[in-house]
Formats: C-alpha cells, sequence, structure tokens
C-alpha cells in the first residue's frame, strides 16, 4: 500500500462520520405497516380520534380566542411570563397563534437553543405526525426535520441553511425554519408579542390568512396543553410569516424580505 | 434465508446489520445526512420487496448497497446540489443534534481538511470511487455495485484519482 493509500485509510479513522440513524425501526415500522393495513387504519382513526369531541373547528377557535384575548386583556395568561405585564395595546389571533402588541418588550436572550424536537426524516415524520408535511419547495429539501410531540398531532420544524435567497437569521442562525402543527386543534399554541416598532401586516396569500411580521426583533413563546405557562420560555425572533393552511398553522422564521417569505408560503405543499 | 419468507424480525436484523454502511454510502453520493437517512431507508425497503430476486449463495452487502447508491444518486440528481465533502464532514458535526450551526466543529487537522480538499476537486466518478474504496472500506466488487461500473472501471477511477491527488498535494507542499 503506498504511502497516500495509507494516509487516505488513517483518514477513514479520523472521520467523524454523521452518527448513523436507527433505520432498523423506520424499516421495520414501514414495512409492518404495508403489510398490516389495520395499523394503518388505527394511525389514521388516532389522528382524528378527537376531532369528534370537539366542538366545529371554528367554533374552536373562536371560543379559544375568545378566551384568550379576555385572558389577556384581564393580565391573567401572561402574569406567570416573566416581564410580560405592560398593557396590550392590540390583539388579533390566526388558527393556532396570537399576536399582540406591547408599549415594551420583556427582556429575552438574543439566542436560546431552538428546542425543536428529535430529529427525524419526512419519511418518517409522516408516519408519525397527524398531518401531512409541507414542505416550501421554493427552498428545496430541508437541511434537517424535527418533531415534537408537545401538542396533539405533534409539531414539524424543518431546518435550512443559509445560502442564496435565504440569508442567515440571527434569532436561529438558520436560512429558514419552518413550523407546522394542527391550528385547528391548538388555537392558542403559539404566542407572539410585539413592540411598537415591528411592523405587522395581515394579508391573505392564495385566499388563506397570513400574517407578516417585520422589522425590530419580536418574541414569542409556546403555550403547551397541561403546562405552567411560568416554565414558557420566550425567545427573540426575527422576521416571520404566520399562515393559516387547512388544518395547520405554519410558521416561516428567517431574515428573509415579505416577498420572499409570500414566494415561499405560496410553495408549500 | 428467513427474511424472504416474510420474517420481519429477520430482516430488521439484518438492516441493522448493514445500517451504518448503507447510511455512510448514501451520505459519501448526497453529501447530506437528511437525504442519506431518507435514501438508506428507502434503499431497505425496496430491497426487501425485491427480496425474492437477490440470488442466494451470492453476497449481500454490494447487491444491498447498489440499491442504496441508486437512491441516493435519485435524490442528488432532483436537488441538482453539490457541497464539498470537507465542508459538509464540518457542517454534520453536531454533538448535541440539534440543528446547523455555523459553530459546527471545523476539522482539526489542516494535513485532513487538505487531503479532503483534494478530494473535493476531484472529477465526480473518481472522487466517489476514492471515498467508498478508501474511506468507506468498500471491496472493489462492493464500490462497483454502489457506483454501477464494472470492478475493471472502478480500478481505473481509482488509479487516475490516485495520481490525481499525488499531483494535487505534491503542487500543494511545492
Amino acid at each position: 500500500m503506498s504511502d497516500l493509500e495509507q494516509r487516505l485509510t488513517q483518514l477513514r479513522r479520523e472521520l467523524d462520520w454523521p452518527e448513523t440513524p436507527d433505520l432498523a425501526t423506520g424499516v421495520r415500522t414501514r414495512l409492518g405497516d404495508a403489510t398490516k393495513p389495520a395499523a394503518a387504519a388505527r394511525r389514521s382513526a388516532r389522528r382524528g380520534g378527537v376531532r369528534h369531541l370537539l366542538p366545529p373547528a371554528g367554533l374552536r377557535r373562536s371560543l379559544a380566542l375568545a378566551l384568550v384575548a379576555l385572558l389577556v386583556l384581564a393580565g391573567g395568561v401572561f402574569a406567570a411570563v416573566p416581564g410580560v405585564r405592560d398593557a396590550v395595546l392590540d390583539f388579533f389571533g390566526l388558527q393556532g397563534a396570537t399576536v399582540e402588541r406591547r408599549a415594551e418588550l420583556p427582556a429575552a436572550p438574543e439566542f436560546r437553543p431552538l428546542r425543536l424536537g428529535s430529529r427525524t426524516t419526512l419519511e418518517q415524520a409522516r408516519g408519525s405526525l397527524g398531518f401531512e408535511p409541507l414542505v416550501p419547495r421554493a427552498a428545496g429539501r430541508p437541511a434537517a426535520v424535527f418533531v415534537k410531540d408537545d401538542v396533539s398531532g405533534g409539531e414539524l420544524s424543518l431546518a435550512y441553511r443559509a445560502g442564496p435567497g435565504l440569508p442567515e437569521a440571527a434569532s436561529t442562525k438558520l436560512g429558514l425554519l419552518v413550523g407546522e402543527f394542527r391550528g385547528d386543534l391548538h388555537p392558542e399554541y403559539l404566542g407572539k408579542i410585539v413592540s411598537q416598532a415591528t411592523s405587522t401586516e395581515r394579508m391573505r396569500i392564495n385566499g388563506a390568512r397570513a400574517v407578516w411580521i417585520e422589522g425590530a426583533p419580536h418574541l414569542f413563546f409556546y403555550r403547551p396543553p397541561d403546562s405552567d405557562f411560568a416554565e414558557t420560555e420566550l425567545r427573540l425572533a426575527q422576521n416571520v410569516l404566520l399562515l393559516e393552511h387547512g388544518n395547520l398553522l405554519v410558521r416561516l422564521e428567517g431574515a428573509f424580505s415579505r416577498e420572499r417569505a409570500v414566494e415561499l408560503a405560496g410553495s408549500l405543499r | 434465508m428467513r427474511a424472504r419468507r416474510g420474517e420481519l424480525d429477520a430482516y430488521e436484523e439484518i438492516v441493522r446489520l448493514h445500517q451504518t454502511i448503507a447510511f455512510r454510502t448514501a451520505w459519501v453520493i448526497t453529501r447530506s445526512a437528511a437525504d442519506a437517512e431518507e435514501a438508506a431507508q428507502d434503499g431497505f425497503v425496496k430491497a426487501h420487496a425485491a427480496l425474492a430476486r437477490f440470488r442466494e449463495g451470492s453476497p449481500f452487502r454490494p447487491w444491498l448497497l447498489a440499491i442504496v447508491a441508486n437512491e441516493a444518486r435519485n435524490r442528488v440528481r432532483g436537488s441538482g446540489r453539490h457541497v464539498r465533502l470537507a465542508q459538509r464532514v464540518a457542517e454534520e458535526r453536531r454533538p448535541d443534534d440539534a440543528v446547523p450551526s455555523p459553530e459546527a466543529a471545523l476539522l482539526d487537522s489542516e494535513q485532513r481538511e487538505e487531503l479532503l480538499a483534494a478530494i473535493d476537486r476531484l472529477p465526480e466518478p473518481a472522487r466517489e470511487a476514492i471515498a467508498c474504496r478508501y474511506l468507506l472500506d468498500l471491496s472493489e466488487e462492493e464500490t462497483a455495485a454502489a457506483l454501477d461500473c464494472p470492478p475493471g472501471t472502478v480500478k481505473s477511477r481509482l488509479s487516475r484519482g490516485l495520481d490525481r491527488l499525488r499531483l494535487e498535494l505534491g503542487e500543494a507542499e511545492a
């Protein structure tokens, strides 16, 4: 073996290969499902299983938003979130998200670990989520896929590295971060707090309601079901587009322009 | 073979046995952990469906790697992406596997970087042959299966690749 071949062999030992994922479980699940139609039927039933227990989606959303609005105005919901006690100047919501404007933003770290859940693949996410994942085709394939099961139906995150058309956002260190969850099941899951310096524009994209938040960084947080609000972590966010897409609430975060955000949202499939 | 009789437990064992080499082979081609994972998983599923066509007595690993590598190549063709091996190695090293970040660890050896960069500059056929043969430690037969070419072609690609690397590294040292 030549010296170069020895160096290549040595390189093999020193290379930091990406960690091998547990393929066996995923393959077994897929093969098991393919041979057991009943399993797919059960999963399907689980996904939609809670719906018959709830009021119609539109009514659920109205009731939830009304409740959140009442609590906000009473200073109740956010009283447990440190620093979030200022008067609400404006309040509105989408199916799955609320946005409120305040005179001053509470303190929050510039960057906080994103806590997106478990690393997975789109293929596996399709099997575990209670909805069909949407991918912004205009951005190509995500660099990484994550799922979290804090809420029924699950939450999907797609991470894209910075690149042409997707400048790096200080808040995420990514070019694009996409979040998706069942907004119809969790009408108030995602909360936004914007300052007077932050621009918010309500719009429609392909007929769907959307909100574009741009300018000064704003805060966002989650209200996990059955969890104390005091444990909620505030995080600074950059430009964000919130979009109602069928029964999903889709969130696009990055340092891109409004036009680019609309293009990305319009390419969700 | 129990797996051919449809025993999923047996096939799951086979997947566990080969999942690392399958994933790394797909990674060498796609340069993306996420794509490699999907390609390898799809490859295993397709291999299971094709088990009836597998010739008993012949080596399983080259046959499997050919299927996985084909899945990986389909993804690269679909994405039109070309990312450097060295860059991708650095980007994929994420201690907590959380999200890609610019703080991802850099390769700590200049010599290693130099060699990786030189491999990156090779034409694709030679680069993939070098990566499969030396970085993945595949046999020539397995490399040929993964790259979908005859063993003789693998030999010539390896020879040209090594010559080119010597030239590149010699120039770099001069």
